[in-house]
């Protein structure tokens, strides 16, 4: 009886404590559920409006800007950072309070709910038979479980594995990271062949095809073989490789590369190049007679390059479509970047002086990376470099001011400097037999004598040009001023051989195309004269509208880029 | 008979039991020995590096705690104390003042204290800074550099996987040894090096 | 040409990418101060000294020694759930949940591949201790000494039976966990066990809003499937179940010996009983034997086929790897496919680290994620194959006794079975003999 009574007791006692601990369970887990849930919606509260990044403030803080003495404004802004910043600091004691309350109250359910659960042990129904885990009906379902699941894995994984692309792979570089085969770049054979760059191969403005027209005539239309439109306007001049013609244009909105075909004018393809990484949001500022596409293209055979005012420069392949394109950094320049590109091997060379400081950089010529940025000690300058075998190496020579500077287009180390230049540089060097022709107005043209100490051998100070670069043959040099002087002389001894006044001006260079001399005015007119100590005029042929540019010469033909359109000159 | 036939499979069965047991406690031994020989008897803390630093504003976000345990730390020795802090002012602020409208700071953590002419002192608050680092961008681009965010190894619970610097973009994030905690700018530099 | 005068502008300076912005100028010089102003001192507040790491492996040792008496010697349950919630607070509330043995995996998969990581000792003593004791006493790591296991623990309220199938499927996850953790941390693409951690935010009081959603997921869960990232995640689980399985001394539901009363066939919340089963199985031996030999010869092809699908994953894996992502983002906006720099691409373009270079490493990565694939598929597909052939053997189970590779030795059986009554002294050997035939009341006790 009294064991009874006993059991009785205890159980009355457990049966008590298991209510109450049923009572705290519910009440903590309700307050535990509610509690998580306004620390929720605090959170993502806080995530949408960030106390520290307001929108408000800032619109404040831009009116402030336009009234910077409104203390009235000011107190406002006051006020509401005060607000944020309390916000903030709110948030966060409310987030670490709430999660140690959270804490307790979840603590507080689990020991309740501990409790119960150990008044209450799992027993078996003994009524029923025992169901083996391991009964056979659980095993083949369990083995066509894993049969389908592993299937499915497979398939997911299988179309997952192929359907994957990644760029990397496609890129084609060398996994070890040396230089490409000498196959990838064109030999001085192949070079001389075409026309790759400003004034031509080497940049000397000597033309290898001598097999050309001398006489045309655009309006009539007489041995123009075609016309083509240019939609975007640039003072670049046009570049060929094999049968195709490479330009650029662009004005405020598009920066635009075009290639025509050489027999037929038309158009193969233009591409925009308006989303290079890096590119700043505002053109530069430029003046009307450098534009925005002053430098020529260049190319190596497999793919062209073009840089424009932006700093932005790109390598598209023969058929347009992209390879890399980068920025360099906004030129600081004011009258708009011109200096032109020009290749040496797998390498791509940038002139880029300006005013904070000249630098010769190179690229690679394959991903546009950085090989070496020289810097030097010269102020901004509008000149393009020569590349020229000066018999015992290849020289890379700039010309700036105030030195005349020779660089190894490998390492872009000097190699020599001469200081004989002022003012704004913009005709570059001419070279010929072992001398470099510079020249600037408010200067002077300087012959200078390469050798051990390369040095100044002679040097004139009438008529010079300000744009237009002089020519070399190895007797003569030729130079062509803006107002329409054409002075010739005798390139050892700096003898004035000839004087010849024309109606309009020069900023187009003068072209050696054989025993000629093919040079183009501001109106489109091309006069022909020999190379000789005396000027004898073989023709002049109109073009039909203004040129600036420098025409490139090819195996019976001339390209021509004025204004508007694209000429082609043969018989 | 049943005997024997049912002790040989069971001996059958411990043995490959015990072999496989003696596999797998020399493997776990052997890798235990390997990896003796490549371990470093100190703690990696993590730290990220100033001088790669370009304040993004993802420390203060991304830290597992709520208040980021990155903090702005200031080089007394290589400030300049200039009156016209771009580290404490909003560029192009026309008052050099303490109004909310010239700071730069978001949560109000740089004080700035009159020393003597022309000089100003800017201590930081840890309590407020936040680690967003626009106080060191400034200073980094008009002033000294003197302004820059490190890891506080008083705050910093030096997670396995610092979140921090998994999303770092420009990969300023390292392992340090315990003893070299800090990546210190200035003279401060010295003090990690000497022990 | 127009002559006008320079229009110099100071902002152009910074928007010039090649210029590194890491070597800030002095520009403004350090003041010469005529008061007496002293400079403030820099606080270098210094990390939690190394020292009390090894404090750490201390009471680990002490917690794991005790833990394998109290499950074996003691067979107290409740001393074990006093010591899982000590390990709780102490491994996980105060030392913040990390280092912890599971995460130890990744940095040994670091060390192993990475001759430039130095792995700290104390983290290779929490990685190897567990696993040794597991070796010889079975995993009372789990029960009562790790805080991920202890968290789950404590939120275990009503229990359901997984059924089998489910079981076997959802089994497959811990070791593609373990594979594709391994693989990860080997390459350095980051610690997957780490980042998505569920607990370690509460443990830390600090989270990514969404690890701590999922992390209340998990308990919520908790409550009604015991333990799910014990069970079916946690990778380090595949390692303890392995050594496990081979331990001699494993504990027991019974002290004694069995006698098949039934009492304790629903105590385990974990699934981890083995009960006796039937006499005959309904199906053919010889199709069995017959498909089971088909499976055999199958296995290298699955081993191999998935092997080769897991190295074609390189791909997509490896773009888990910073290195990697990044040099994919450049080569998008090279080529024109993306039009805004990220930070991550403006800063590596700053930093003037050839291109050349990040594509080299990025392929190398590549590679090693080709290998890690290989090693990885294969490694699935011999797990798959080794569950399904697992499932045609029969072993004749006779009485009721643990599944060495999944029992936790938590000790809840314990109470429940009579011959540990008699050992308690609660009731009789004749009373213990007499349980099972008949319904007879078990008497609640304390342990």
């Amino acid at each position: 009886m009294d064991r009874q009574a006993e059991d009785n007791k205890r159980k009355d006692k457990t049966k008590l404590l298991y209510n109450i601990a049923k009572r705290i369970a519910v009440v903590s887990a309700v307050l535990a559920g509610i509690l998580s849930v306004l620390m929720i919606v605090n959170t993502i509260q806080t995530k949408a409006v960030d106390p520290l990044n307001s929108q408000a403030i800032s619109q404040l803080m831009t009116r402030l800007e336009e009234n910077p003495e409104d203390t009235a404004l000011k107190e406002q802004i006051r006020a509401l950072d005060l607000l944020a910043r309390k916000a903030y600091f709110t948030h966060q004691w409310q987030i670490k309070t709430g999660s140690y309350l959270l804490f307790s109250f979840v603590l507080v359910l689990l020991l309740a709910v501990k409790y119960m659960s150990s008044l209450q042990p799992r027993l078996p129904d003994l009524s029923k038979s025992p169901e083996p885990d391991e009964s056979w009906e659980s095993k083949l379902l369990s083995r066509k479980t894993i049969l389908f699941a592993g299937l499915g894995l497979f398939i997911l994984a299988f179309f997952l594995g192929i359907l994957s692309q990644t760029e990397l792979k496609n890129i084609g570089i060398v996994r070890t990271g040396e230089s490409q085969d000498t196959d990838a770049f064109p030999d001085i054979d192949e070079i001389r062949d075409n026309w790759p760059g400003f004034r031509g191969p080497e940049g000397i403005g000597k033309a290898y095809h001598t097999d050309v027209p001398t006489g045309w005539d655009g309006p009539s239309g007489q041995n123009i073989l075609w016309k083509t439109p240019i939609p975007h306007p640039g003072y670049n001049s046009p570049i060929i490789w094999g049968k195709r013609i490479f330009f650029s244009g662009a004005d405020r909105r598009a920066q635009v590369v075009y290639c025509v075909d050489a027999d037929t004018g038309e158009i193969l393809w233009q591409t925009e190049l308006n989303d290079i990484p890096g590119s700043p949001e505002r053109r530069p500022q430029v003046t009307e007679d450098t534009g925005y596409a002053a430098p020529t293209m260049t190319t190596d055979g497999q793919r062209v390059f073009a840089l424009f005012a932006t700093g932005d420069i790109a390598c598209l392949d023969f058929d347009g479509n992209r390879i890399w394109a980068k920025n360099l950094g906004m030129p600081d320049n004011h009258y708009g970047h011109a200096s032109s590109l020009i290749t040496y091997r797998d390498r791509l060379l940038v002139q880029f002086d300006q005013n904070s400081g000249g630098h010769l950089l190179a690229l690679k010529t394959l991903t546009g990376d950085l090989v070496y940025d020289q810097p030097r000690d010269v102020e901004v300058s509008w000149a393009s470099p020569i590349l020229v075998n000066t018999g015992s190496r290849t020289e890379l020579i700039l010309n700036s001011n105030p030195f005349v500077i020779s660089h190894d287009p490998q390492t872009g180390q000097e190699l020599w400097r001469v200081r004989c230049m002022q003012g704004e540089i913009a005709p570059s060097p001419a070279y010929a037999d072992n001398m470099v022709y510079v020249v600037n107005d408010y200067a002077r043209l300087a012959a200078i004598t390469l050798g051990e100490t390369p040095d100044v051998a002679w040097e004139y100070i009438d008529d010079l040009s300000e744009v237009s670069s002089p020519l070399a043959t190895k007797d003569l040099v030729i130079m062509a001023a803006s107002y329409g002087t054409v002075t010739c002389f005798e390139s050892k001894s700096g003898e004035r051989l000839w004087v010849q006044e024309f109606n309009e001006g020069f900023y187009s260079s003068p072209i050696l195309v054989g025993d000629f001399v093919y040079l183009m005015d501001f109106s489109g007119v091309v006069y022909v004269f020999k190379a000789e100590r005396e000027f004898r005029l073989i023709s002049q042929n109109e073009l039909g509208e203004d040129a600036m540019t420098i025409p490139a010469f090819m195996h019976n033909r001339i390209y021509i880029r004025g204004e508007k359109n694209l000429f082609c000159i043969g018989d | 008979m049943t005997d024997k036939i049912a002790k040989k499979p069971i001996k059958r069965r411990d043995f490959m039991r015990k072999s496989l047991h003696a596999v797998a406690g020399l493997t776990t031994g052997g890798l235990a020995g390997i990896l003796f020989s490549k371990s470093s008897s100190e703690e990696m803390v993590w730290q990220l590096d100033p001088n790669i630093c370009i304040q993004c504003e993802k420390c203060s976000v991304n830290c597992v705690l709520p208040h980021s345990a990155v903090k702005c730390v200031h080089s007394y020795s290589m400030c300049g104390y200039c009156d016209l802090c771009s580290g404490y002012l909003q560029p192009g602020t026309k008052s050099r003042d303490t109004g909310a409208e010239s700071q730069l700071c978001p949560s109000g953590a740089i004080k700035r204290t009159y020393v003597e002419d022309p000089y100003f002192e800017y201590t930081i608050d840890e309590e407020l800074c936040v680690g967003c680092g626009k106080c060191v961008k400034g200073c980094n681009s008009f002033g000294n550099g003197s302004l820059y965010l490190q890891v506080r190894h008083d705050r910093c619970l030096n997670c396995n996987q610092c979140s921090i610097a998994r999303r770092c973009p420009s990969r300023a994030w390292k392992r340090v040894p315990a003893s070299q905690p800090y990546i210190l700018k200035g003279d401060e530099s010295q003090r990690f090096l000497k022990s | 040409m127009l002559r006008r005068s320079k229009i110099f502008i100071v902002a152009l300076f910074f928007l010039f990418p090649l210029l590194s912005l890491s070597q800030v100028p002095e520009r403004f010089p350090k003041p010469d101060f005529q008061t007496d102003y002293t400079r403030p001192d820099l606080l270098t507040p210094t990390p939690r000294s190394t020292a009390l790491e090894y404090v750490d492996v201390g009471v680990l040792v002490i917690a794991l020694s005790l833990a394998t008496y109290l499950a074996h010697k003691q067979r107290s349950r409740r001393n074990i759930f006093l010591l899982m919630v000590f390990s709780l607070a102490y491994f996980g509330f105060y030392r913040k949940g990390c280092v912890c043995s599971i995460g130890a995996v990744q940095n040994v998969s670091l060390a192993l591949f990475n001759p430039a990581y130095a792995i700290p000792v104390f983290v290779i003593v929490f990685f190897v201790l567990p696993l040794i004791l597991a070796l010889f006493y079975g995993r009372t790591f789990c029960a009562a000494v790790c805080p991920l296991g202890a968290v789950q623990d404590a939120v275990v309220l009503k229990p359901t039976n997984v059924p089998g199938w489910l079981a076997s499927i959802l089994g497959v996850f811990p070791y593609m966990y373990l594979g594709l953790a391994i693989l990860l941390a080997a390459t350095g693409a980051g610690f997957v066990i780490c980042q998505y951690d569920p607990f370690i935010g509460f443990f830390r009081f600090g989270a990514d809003f969404n690890m701590v959603i999922f992390g209340m997921s998990m308990l919520l869960l908790g409550t009604v499937v015991a333990r799910p990232y014990c069970r079916f995640l946690c990778p380090y689980g595949v390692l303890l179940n392995w050594m496990s399985r081979l331990s001699k001394r494993h504990v027991r539901i019974t002290p004694d010996e069995c006698n098949n009363c039934r009492l304790c066939e629903e105590s385990c919340p974990f699934g981890a009983i083995k009960k006796p089963d039937e006499a005959a199985p309904p199906v053919s031996k010889e199709a069995e034997v017959k498909k089971l030999a088909f499976l055999l010869v199958l296995l290298p092809v699955i081993v191999f086929g998935s092997g080769w699908i897991g190295s074609r994953l390189d791909i997509p894996l490896s773009r888990l790897h910073s290195t990697v992502s990044l040099a994919e983002e450049i080569l998008l906006e090279n080529s024109g496919q993306r039009t805004e720099m990220t930070d991550s691409t403006r800063a590596f373009r700053a930093s003037g680290k050839p291109t050349e270079e990040l594509f080299a490493e990025a392929s190398v990565i590549r590679d090693q994620f080709k290998v890690g694939g290989w090693i990885l598929g294969g490694f699935i597909g011999l797990v798959l194959c080794l569950k399904l052939i697992n499932l045609f053997i029969r072993r004749r189970q006779l009485e009721y006794d643990v599944d060495k590779g999944t029992c936790l030795s938590c000790g809840r059986c314990f109470a429940y079975c009579p011959f540990e009554q008699v050992r308690l002294g609660l009731i009789t050997p004749e009373e213990a003999e007499k349980m099972g035939t008949r319904e007879v009341r078990i008497k609640q006790f304390r342990a």
